[in-house]
């Protein structure tokens, strides 16, 4: 069917030059999986630029930090008879639960935009044309859109940490545990055993007494010391701030989050190509199915409950985030918040092992990583 | 557990009571999580009108650029040269400069002065069909691509010789940019061989496409970068030294002066420009062009073909796809013409037309009916014809300017008085048109 003209003519090329003066090396692969640092750099500028993305992640992270903490500073200042200092627990507590709620969605949000733009915009064809491979695009992606959540939400959680250090009332020299006995603060373990030994009836009344034996704990009864100097230690978080450390893992574990959240959206946008429908799917993950199955006990369904990442991390939650056994009704307490669009805190269900709550995150976050690499590799571009 | 302290709001006047409230809402007690919820909603919608109305900003495009960076006045009625007046350019000297680069600068004022009239017959390059040393440009044998069970790209055998202009012709719907995609691995082939610069894709795909520059359908880029911005980005993904060619790619399409506006504010014809500056980030020797003179007026169209013949003579091998006809013909070297999914013809353009035997001479003489009977009678010619304009001689394939002599001389001999003879070349339209006729009436 095809035709080609004879050739009685000469090479085209005779009369010109093969190769101009000056032409680059031909290159010889282009086609690293690992991503350059120019082509992070390129890909960070390219959702940095985005101004309402930039204002999302600036209103959702940042800014409810900046209004709590603002507020409550001022009205310490001009009414200090009313308002007790900004850096309490419970407003250290209640903004750190905000956050990682607000920075769930906002990191969805980012992560969802960043697997999409590209699709949407037209440009992956073009980058697909440079020859460079489709994984390294997709993974340069990871490090630029993290590298706009992780400075907001440590621009945020800093400046709640020095609020709460800095502008906090005098810190008790007690907590005060069941039928109201105090126990001293900042005790170890070995330091609670040995002021129950010392106070055998007021230990009685603060930990129950067919918990503690004479001067010891009962043999053979269902909490030994470690559950209750875990009490204790719940206790004493609810009403002392937070120690550097605790507020070391504390970012650490909103950090988790946020980089779970732009994980799965980076992941889904990938295998959707649509950012509304991956935000939507997220935000609804985060406000409405996961609060549910972390504090309702679906019968025949515990095991499917505890896949939802959102419970796993509820379960990895500090303790000074999710005091337990404060008096609520589930095994875990109530915690802050509420059932639905609310603050999540402890676990209203068993508890899974630890194994298995790692086993949920690093599952969520390789497999929607693989879902949405496998996605970019094989999309018709 | 939570005692917060927010008692005595009461005492704060109006506005700030308010806010005093949403203070204790936000970081309120165990038990307030509607409340944070309705919060937590509230944020979601305006951040969300945050963003719609700054992608709506982002979206207006400047109406009335004329795709050469320059504003222009709302359009007026349509004069002699276009809407608002073409822009006006001027050939300019051929710069010496980095090799990678080096043609020329394409500018506002770059194009002669109200030159919008269609360019003069560009002498064709010999094109050779004998397999070159290094390769051909592009090279396709049985390639086929199917979407369900249209047959998309039906058993394709294309060869481009390297270092000239290459249309890529057929009708809207034929497969061409199915083509180009499969050929750049943007979609996978279902079957056939096909490679790009003598180098085999999808195997050595990164290799091959990294001296290939294209634009498929048209020129996408963020339109919430510059245009400089993009470039960078597709730069970055190239390597090596894409970055250093930006400048010097947005001085040859003529975008210097706008490269640091937003694309958004780009018109078609700025975008296209773009897209051929993204296409040299790689130094290309292979440049696969789908349909460059979409949305350029008279000028752009004029600059385009001007920048791809200089392209070519820079030694570059450019495959141009279009159902423009005329810029083909203008353009280009060699054709394909692809129908249905399939290449039905290619070769070098003269070739392809005098092969069609699509020769003609017009003749202007005193007595047209009998001219006809004697040249018919002669046997001299493939038929004769009164139309309108006179007397028109169909010559046969292949034949030689010496018929025409012959036919004066016999015309001459019988007494007829001859005014004029004008001979007159099939236009690759008249062939492309006779071609896909036929194929019409035997599909």
């Amino acid at each position: 069917m095809t035709s080609p003209a004879s050739a009685a003519e000469p090479l085209l090329a005779e009369g010109r030059p093969a190769a101009r003066p000056g032409r680059t090396p031909f290159p010889r692969r282009l086609g690293g999986s690992l991503p350059t640092w120019d082509l992070i750099a390129t890909k960070h500028l390219e959702l940095r630029k985005r101004r309402g993305l930039l204002v999302t992640v600036l209103v959702m992270i940042i800014a409810p930090t900046v209004l709590i903490l603002g507020l409550r500073l001022a009205f310490h200042l001009f009414d200090p008879a009313h308002y007790g200092p900004a850096g309490s627990f419970s407003v250290f507590q209640s903004t750190t639960n905000l956050t990682a709620e607000f920075g769930f969605i906002v990191a969805a949000v980012v992560g969802a935009a960043a697997g999409t733009t590209d699709l949407n915009d037209g440009v992956f064809r073009y980058l697909v044309i440079t020859g460079r491979s489709r994984l390294a695009l997709y993974l340069a992606r990871i490090p630029a859109g993290l590298a706009i959540l992780i400075p907001a939400l440590a621009v945020a959680f800093t400046m709640l940490c020095l609020v709460t250090s800095y502008e906090s009332s005098p810190q008790p020299p007690s907590v005060a545990m069941n039928n109201n006995i105090s126990v001293p603060v900042n005790l170890d373990q070995g330091q609670l055993q040995a002021w129950i030994r010392e106070h055998p009836r007021q230990a009685a009344e603060a930990f129950g007494p067919d918990q503690i034996g004479p001067g010891l704990f009962r043999k053979g009864s269902g909490n030994g010391i470690a559950a209750e100097y875990s009490y204790y230690t719940a206790t004493e978080d609810a009403v002392l701030n937070p120690a550097a450390n605790e507020m070391f893992k504390i970012g650490l574990w909103l950090s988790l989050e946020v980089g779970i959240g732009f994980l799965v959206g980076l992941g889904l946008g990938s295998l959707t190509g649509q950012r509304t429908l991956s935000t939507i799917l997220l935000i609804g993950l985060e406000i409405i199915v996961t609060p549910i199955f972390a504090r309702v006990q679906i019968p025949y369904f515990l095991d499917g409950q505890r896949l939802d990442v959102g419970v796993a991390m509820d379960q990895l939650r500090p303790a000074a985030l999710a005091p337990a056994n404060l008096g609520g009704p589930g095994p875990g307490g109530p915690g802050p918040g509420g059932l639905l669009f609310g603050g999540r805190g402890a676990l209203g269900i068993p508890p899974m092992p630890t194994w298995a709550m790692i086993s949920v995150i690093v599952g969520w976050i390789v497999v929607w990583s693989v879902v949405g690499a496998w996605r970019m590799m094989t999309r018709d571009a | 557990m939570n005692t917060i302290g927010t008692r005595g709001i009461s005492h704060v006047p109006g506005p700030a009571r308010w806010v005093a409230t949403s203070a204790k809402i936000v970081a309120g007690p165990a038990g307030g999580g509607i409340h944070l919820g309705v919060i937590l909603l509230a944020l979601i919608v305006v951040g969300g009108l945050v963003y719609g109305v700054t992608r709506t900003r982002r979206g207006r495009v400047n109406q009335h650029d004329d795709g050469w960076g320059r504003e222009q006045a709302p359009p007026s009625p349509p004069g002699p040269a276009g809407p608002g007046g073409p822009p006006r350019s001027a050939e300019l000297p051929r710069r010496d400069g980095p090799a990678v680069l080096a043609g020329s600068p394409v500018t506002p004022d770059a194009a002669p002065n109200g030159d919008t009239s269609p360019a003069p017959p560009r002498p064709s390059r010999a094109v050779s069909f004998d397999r070159p040393t290094g390769g051909w440009a592009v090279e396709a044998h049985g390639l086929t691509k199917r979407f369900g069970s249209n047959v998309a790209v039906n058993g394709v055998d294309l060869l481009v010789p390297r270092g000239c202009a290459f249309g890529y012709l057929g009708p809207n719907g034929a497969g061409k940019t199915t083509l180009i995609r499969t050929l750049l691995g943007l979609t996978r082939a279902d079957g056939g061989t096909m490679a790009l610069l003598g180098i085999a894709v999808p195997a050595e795909r990164s290799r091959a496409l990294a001296r290939v520059g294209a634009i498929v359908d048209e020129p996408r880029f963020h339109p919430h970068l510059t245009g400089r911005d993009n470039l960078r980005l597709l730069a970055a993904a190239r390597g090596g030294d894409a970055a250093k060619r930006i400048a010097p790619s947005l001085e040859r399409v003529g975008l210097a002066a706008r490269a640091d506006d937003k694309v958004a504010r780009y018109s078609l014809g700025m975008r296209q420009r773009l897209g051929v500056a993204s296409c040299l980030l790689g130094d290309p020797e292979l440049l696969i062009l789908d349909e460059p003179m979409n949305g350029l007026d008279p000028a752009g169209m004029h600059q385009m073909r001007t920048m791809i013949t200089d392209l070519v003579d820079e030694g570059r091998t450019v495959v141009l796809s279009s159902h423009l006809l005329d810029e083909v013909e203008r353009t280009c070297d060699a054709v394909a013409i692809v129908d249905r999914g399939r290449v039905i013809r290619q070769g070098p353009i003269d070739e392809l037309i005098r092969g069609a035997g699509a020769l003609s001479v017009q003749v202007d003489c005193a007595d047209p009916a009998r001219a006809a009977r004697l040249i018919d009678e002669a046997g001299i010619a493939s038929g004769a014809s009164l139309t309108d304009a006179g007397l028109t001689v169909t010559l046969p394939a292949g034949s030689s300017r010496e018929l025409v002599a012959e036919i004066n001389r016999r015309l001459v001999g019988a007494g007829i008085s001859v005014y004029g003879l004008q001979e007159t070349r099939a236009s690759l339209e008249d062939w492309f048109l006779s071609v896909t006729t036929r194929l019409g009436e035997n599909p």
